[in-house]
This record gives C-alpha cells, sequence and structure tokens, in this order.
C-alpha cells in the first residue's frame, strides 16, 4: 500500500489515517501538489500545443468553413465577424488584414496536383484562364508566410501581366521554379522552402463568392524535378 | 472515479480551457502586434503612414502582396471620431476598417466611391458629425484602416503613391 493511499484512507469516524502519522503530511503533501502541478503542466501543454497546431495548419483561406477545390483552399467567412474562433485565428496568423469575400477572396494551395508539398526543387506549370473577379494575382510565400529572400524580385504573377503573353482565348501559363529558364511569367521558388501560392480574387463576381466551385481555378502541374527533390 | 480517470480528466479539461483559451485570444494578440508595429511603437496614430514598395524584406504584415500598394493608419478613437479621406484612383483601390480584434468591420472600393472615399471613424457614444463622408461605427476604440492601390509595376506604384500623398487620416 502506497504512502499516498493509506495517509488517505478514511476510517470509521471519519477521520483520516494521515492524523495519527503527522509525520507523514509534509512529504505526502508535497507529493500530491508535485503530482497535481505535473498533471496540470500536462494539460497546458497539451492545450497549447494543440492551438498552435491548428492555427499553423492552415494557410489563409482554411478554418471549420473551409473548401478545397482542385487543390485551393479558401473560407466565405475569411476576414468576417461571423467567422468561427477558428478561421479567426488562422486568418489571424496566416492573413491578418485579409478582407471579407464582398471585396475580395483567398485561395491558399501548399501541395502540388499529387498531394505533395511544393518545393523549390521542382518546376511547375501553372496554368489558367479568365478569372471570375475585377483583377487577380497568385503569390508565392514561404514557410512563414513573407515572401521568399532570393533577390529574383519574382513573387507573383497577376491578371494585367499575364495578360501580355495570354493566348488569344485567354490562356496563360507561369513557371514556378527556382530559376526563370526564359519564361515570360514566372514566380521564383527560389530559397522558399516548402512554400505556398495564395490566390486573390478582387471584387469576385457574385457566382464565384457563392459557390467555389463555379471557379475556373489555376491548375497547377509538376514538370520536373531535380534528383532527390521530388 | 479512480484516481487514473480523475488525473486524465484534470489533464483533458485544461487542456481543452488552454486551447479554446490560445485560439480566442491570438486574433487580439496579433492584432496588438499589429496596431504597435504600424503605428512605430504608439509614434503615428490617427495618420496614415504611406508604405514603400513591397518587396521580400517587407515584414510587417503576414502575406503582403506584391501587387499593391499599401497605407496604414491606426486610429485611436478615445479622443473623439477620426476622419478618413483616400484620393479617387484610376485602377482598383480600397480602402478597409479594422477594429481590434481583426474583424474587418467595413470595406470600400473605387467603383463604390469614384470620386475618392470619405468617412468618419466614430466609437460607441460619440456624435456622428454630418456632411462628412459615411459613418463607420468602430466596435473597438482603436483599430487599423488598410488602403490598397493596384501597383503591380514600379509605374503603377508610383502612380499610385502620387494619388495617396493627399489622403487624410486625423482627429475631427
Amino acid at each position: 500500500m502506497s504512502i499516498v493511499a493509506s495517509t488517505y484512507k478514511p476510517v470509521g469516524s471519519g477521520r483520516h489515517e494521515f492524523l495519527k502519522h503527522p509525520d507523514e503530511l509534509p512529504g505526502d503533501a508535497v507529493r500530491s501538489v508535485l503530482k497535481t502541478a505535473l498533471l496540470l503542466s500536462l494539460g497546458v501543454g497539451l492545450g497549447l500545443g494543440s492551438a498552435v497546431l491548428v492555427l499553423k495548419s492552415g494557410g489563409l483561406g482554411a478554418g471549420m468553413g473551409s473548401q478545397t477545390v482542385d487543390g485551393w483552399t479558401g473560407n466565405h467567412l475569411t476576414g468576417a465577424k461571423a467567422a468561427d474562433p477558428y478561421t479567426r485565428g488562422i486568418v489571424a496568423k496566416s492573413g491578418l488584414l485579409a478582407l471579407t469575400q464582398a471585396e475580395a477572396m483567398y485561395f491558399s494551395r501548399s501541395t502540388d496536383e499529387h498531394g505533395g508539398p511544393l518545393k523549390p526543387s521542382c518546376v511547375y506549370a501553372l496554368e489558367g484562364g479568365a478569372m471570375p473577379a475585377r483583377w487577380w494575382s497568385v503569390t508565392i510565400y514561404d514557410a512563414h508566410d513573407f515572401l521568399p529572400v532570393n533577390g529574383d524580385d519574382a513573387q507573383s504573377v497577376d491578371m494585367t501581366r499575364t495578360a501580355a503573353h495570354a493566348t488569344p482565348t485567354g490562356r496563360w501559363t507561369a513557371r514556378i521554379a527556382a530559376d526563370q529558364a526564359g519564361a515570360a511569367d514566372w514566380i521564383s521558388s527560389k530559397n522558399a522552402g516548402n512554400f505556398s501560392l495564395t490566390l486573390r480574387l478582387y471584387n469576385p463576381q457574385d457566382a464565384a463568392r457563392a459557390n467555389f466551385a463555379a471557379i475556373a481555378f489555376p491548375t497547377l502541374k509538376t514538370v520536373s524535378c531535380t534528383k532527390g527533390g521530388a | 472515479m479512480s484516481g487514473f480517470f480523475k488525473s486524465a480528466a484534470l489533464v483533458v479539461v485544461t487542456a481543452v480551457i488552454v486551447h479554446l483559451a490560445v485560439i480566442l485570444a491570438t486574433p487580439n494578440l496579433i492584432m496588438g502586434v499589429a496596431l504597435k508595429r504600424l503605428s512605430f511603437g504608439e509614434q503615428k496614430i490617427n495618420v496614415w503612414f504611406h508604405g514603400p514598395r513591397t518587396t521580400e524584406a517587407s515584414r510587417t504584415v503576414v502575406r503582403p502582396s506584391p501587387d499593391l500598394a499599401y497605407s496604414s493608419c491606426v486610429y485611436d478613437l478615445s479622443k473623439g471620431p477620426v476622419r478618413i479621406m483616400a484620393a479617387k484612383a484610376a485602377d482598383y483601390m480600397s480602402v478597409s476598417v479594422y477594429a481590434a480584434n481583426s474583424d474587418n468591420i467595413f470595406a470600400i472600393n473605387d467603383r463604390q466611391a469614384p470620386n475618392g472615399v470619405q468617412l468618419v471613424l466614430v466609437a460607441k457614444g460619440q456624435v456622428a458629425p454630418t456632411g462628412l463622408g459615411t459613418v463607420v461605427h468602430s466596435p473597438t476604440l482603436r483599430g487599423i484602416v488598410l488602403e490598397r492601390r493596384l501597383a503591380p509595376s514600379a509605374e503603377a506604384f508610383a502612380a499610385a503613391a502620387g494619388a495617396r500623398s493627399s489622403d487624410v487620416c486625423a482627429p475631427l
């Protein structure tokens, strides 16, 4: 029988065993306090860790009401007063000062067409056409939600620049890679680590706001990967 | 209830409480950091700060767009309403207001305000003046006004910078 069990075992009179052994009290009390503190610390650690994991797990567009279409994840409640606490927390962490979808819509993706992470060691082709918005852009961000530091000044493509190189039907292609290799529209992934892309649609059309599935999202295809980087 | 289950319950309940507290507090905590950064340590309150072109060195707010020219004004309504004016734009421009809990409480763009934006920010209990523009009621005394102007090139950024030079963020 342990000291704890023997100490707190009630006796018939309602008194406790420890009253019979006052010399055991300090050690037992300390043990009990330490045990409680340990359990509380464990709880705090689990609570803090799980919260941080949730906040880091989703990019801008994630949250309880998020939807993923063609690899792009968005949320109707981004920036809204009606957003759930998880959406609000994720937006604050990954997209502070985002607009509501009445003004702009944000979609993010951090995986390729096979579900693998986006890497600088791979070359990707981003292809699309007209978007249901007044203006759109696709921007690269590193794991810390900032623009990659590489000196290339090629962090995005947008409607105005791709229009200059689009086909007569409005189709455009952008290269996402660590090197430009002559591409007219290029997003540099040099020094980006595992990265993500954010699609912004400013002044989106009503149909796009109502239903993400109505949006013809740009498609992402892996062109090649260097050895060991696939 | 056995000692094991009591211990497990204590851990789970504590974890849930801490988890929810962190999730709920995150927007306010991060906005607090943004308010300090964008006010340059409380030095620039109720005045526009016109940011330089967004580059890879930009670290004030996460996920900045390199295709937009940003201006920000940290507002403080503790001494009365604040007036916001943004000059008209030839291309996309918007002015949005964020409360201290990160909610986007108001937004207006150049199509809705083709002659420029005129707002008056007021706190609860303050009298809203008339004739100075759209009245925006802020649920918090402090917050951030953010202006975005389309600027996907150096030339477009220069044009946006010229247009916003006459913008106003000032106490009434």
